[in-house]
């Protein structure tokens, strides 16, 4: 479904993605690494944020690296960016109906997506008419993960969700990935390997702007990188 | 919806001073609210580019120059057209002008720093008015039309009612926009644009198409308001720079995106404007307690934010 080749891309002259590669089919798939390796960048490519310098980016044989990042939302990607990136002024029920109103697909299926979104996060049904900035970070990342819903996506991307929230929400986020990933592919950005071990198939380890490493949920828990360098064993 | 106490005591001291005003010249109250009338009307759709592409554009009043000179020479000679005839060919024409300035210039600023915005709309200021200057020289055109002169007399006291029209534009301004953002599909995805463009994309939303709508629908408005002002003023190159200047002022008054916030900042300059003006002998003050009371208010605020 997702795949990416050869994929180059930076900031000016300096070099973040140094040729990487990788797929993502329908599955839930990890993309683990420290801070600064790349994975917002490997992420804003794919939502056509960034320009690649060289490289191909395709979601089921359309080039994503023609479009915009409006039109790539409307192809079927939903993003929750690690700043979240909502809209302050707006409540949580007009955050979430924006999910949904300029999808083409989705846009006619608003109150089933929104049913379903308040059915996987209850404690947005009691926040529905506040606005982002008065909750909780946990919270607001369920606004957003929600949001992303809304949009019905082939493929839901995740930026670090796992960012800034107590470990209890932790838990409860990945909880709640693992339910989903039986409806849609999942791409999700971590450096909690730990947590999000449980929602994924499959991940890949990026390290100073490529791909060293490649293996299922069950290799990575036993890989020798991956248990020194991010499970603190 | 809870009643903020602030808003209490405000509308008891504009209520106050309403009162007052109204004991000693009945007629400075009906000249204020006009003068208010036609401020929020050029200002409202500088609130709504501000509030939407947050980008502060210094040609705004050049645009309402450049719409009164369409008005002028091409509606009404040309055409024979009535000025409020005019405002609707007017405002077509300029928001197509609109949009190619947007695609030709501010598009392409708008990821720069923002002094390059502030430099970019002020080049375009300084550009509309000398080509004004160039093609009609600066001598000044107006028209003689009998209803701007139309009176009404209450009691013993009678008043000019024209410039209510600038009153009526710009609460239909405010009410409309405000239906638009908030209950039309192109509205709401503007609002989403406003609060955080990159949050917009995200969602499929267009962002630079939306930027190139609202600011078109802008420059279209000042095609109203250019025709509307060429009513009852004279025009010159230079007639719009004043009006950026007082636009923005009330616009950085109200507050980012705050259009009806226009409606009540213009409200109170232009009542204390009227004051002033009604004075013997101070009339000249006028323009000093506008910008006065500016840098009250933004010093108000800052030291409140600051507090926080
Ligand atoms: N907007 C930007 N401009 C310049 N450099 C950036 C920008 N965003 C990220 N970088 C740099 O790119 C590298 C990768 O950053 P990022 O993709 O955010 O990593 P990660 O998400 O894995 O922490 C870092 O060295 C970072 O400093
Ligand atoms: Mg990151």
């Amino acid at each position: 479904m997702l795949t990416i080749r050869n994929l180059e891309c930076g900031y000016g002259r300096l070099p973040v993605l140094r040729g990487v590669s990788f797929d993502v089919g329908a599955e839930s798939v990890g993309l683990f690494g420290p801070n600064g390796a790349g994975k917002t960048t490997l992420i804003s490519a794919l939502l056509g944020m960034v320009r690649p310098t060289a490289g191909t980016l395709e979601l089921d044989g359309q080039n994503l690296a023609a479009l915009s990042t409006y039109q790539i939302a409307r192809a079927g990607i939903a993003l929750v960016p690690q700043e979240r990136e909502l809209f302050p002024a707006m409540s949580v029920a007009d955050n979430l109906e924006l999910g949904a109103a300029y999808i083409p697909h989705a846009r006619d299926m608003i109150d089933e997506r929104r049913e379903s979104v308040l059915g996987l996060f209850p404690i947005l049904k009691e926040r529905f008419r506040q606005l982002p900035g008065t909750m909780s970070g946990g919270q607001q990342r369920m606004v957003a993960i929600g949001r992303a819903l809304m949009a019905n996506p082939k493929l839901l991307i995740l930026d670090e969700p796992s960012l800034g929230l107590q470990p209890s929400i932790v838990a409860e986020v990945f909880e709640k990935l693992a339910q989903l990933k039986t409806s849609m592919s999942i791409l999700v950005t971590e450096q909690n390997v730990r947590e999000s071990l449980k929602a994924i198939d499959r991940g890949y380890v990026l390290e100073n702007g490529r791909v060293i490493l490649e293996d299922t949920a069950e290799g990575l828990l036993h890989n020798p990188h991956v248990i020194s360098s991010y499970l603190g064993i | 919806m809870a009643v903020k106490r602030s808003t209490i005591l405000w509308a008891a001291v504009v209520a106050a001073a309403v009162v007052l005003i109204l004991l000693w010249k009945p007629t400075v109250l009906v000249y204020g609210v006009q003068r208010a009338g036609l401020y929020a009307a050029v200002a409202i759709p500088m609130a709504l580019v501000l509030g939407i592409v947050h980008i502060v554009n210094l040609a705004h009043g050049e645009l309402m120059m450049v719409a009164a000179y369409l008005a002028y020479f091409v509606a009404n000679r040309l055409l024979g057209l009535d000025p409020f005839v005019a405002m609707v060919p007017v405002a077509l024409v300029m928001a197509a002008f609109g949009w190619l300035i947007y695609k030709a210039t501010i598009k392409h600023a708008l990821k720069a720093p923002e002094l390059n915005q502030l430099i970019l709309t002020f080049g375009l200021a300084i550009a509309f008015s000398q080509i004004a200057n160039l093609a009609f020289t600066s001598q000044s055109f107006k028209l003689s039309l009998s209803y701007v002169s139309a009176s009404a007399t209450i009691g013993d006291v009678s008043f000019g009612v024209f410039d209510f029209v600038y009153v009526a534009v710009a609460v239909l301004l405010a009410v409309g926009l405000r239906l638009f953002l908030q209950r039309t599909r192109m509205g709401k995805a503007a609002l989403a644009v406003g609060q955080n463009p990159r949050g917009a994309a995200i969602v499929g939303i267009n962002v630079d198409r939306t930027y190139g709508i609202i600011f078109s629908i802008a420059v279209g408005l000042m095609g109203i308001v250019g025709s509307l002002f060429l009513t009852k003023q004279a025009i010159f190159p230079g007639v719009g720079g004043p009006y950026t200047m007082k636009s923005f002022c009330l616009v950085a008054m109200a507050g980012v995106g705050n259009i009806v916030g226009v409606l009540y900042c213009s409200l109170a300059l232009g009542l204390s404007e009227a004051v002033i003006n009604g004075i013997r002998g101070y009339a000249g003050w006028s323009n000093i307690v506008f910008f006065a009371i500016i840098i009250a208010t933004i010093l108000v605020r800052s030291y409140r934010e600051r507090k926080r």
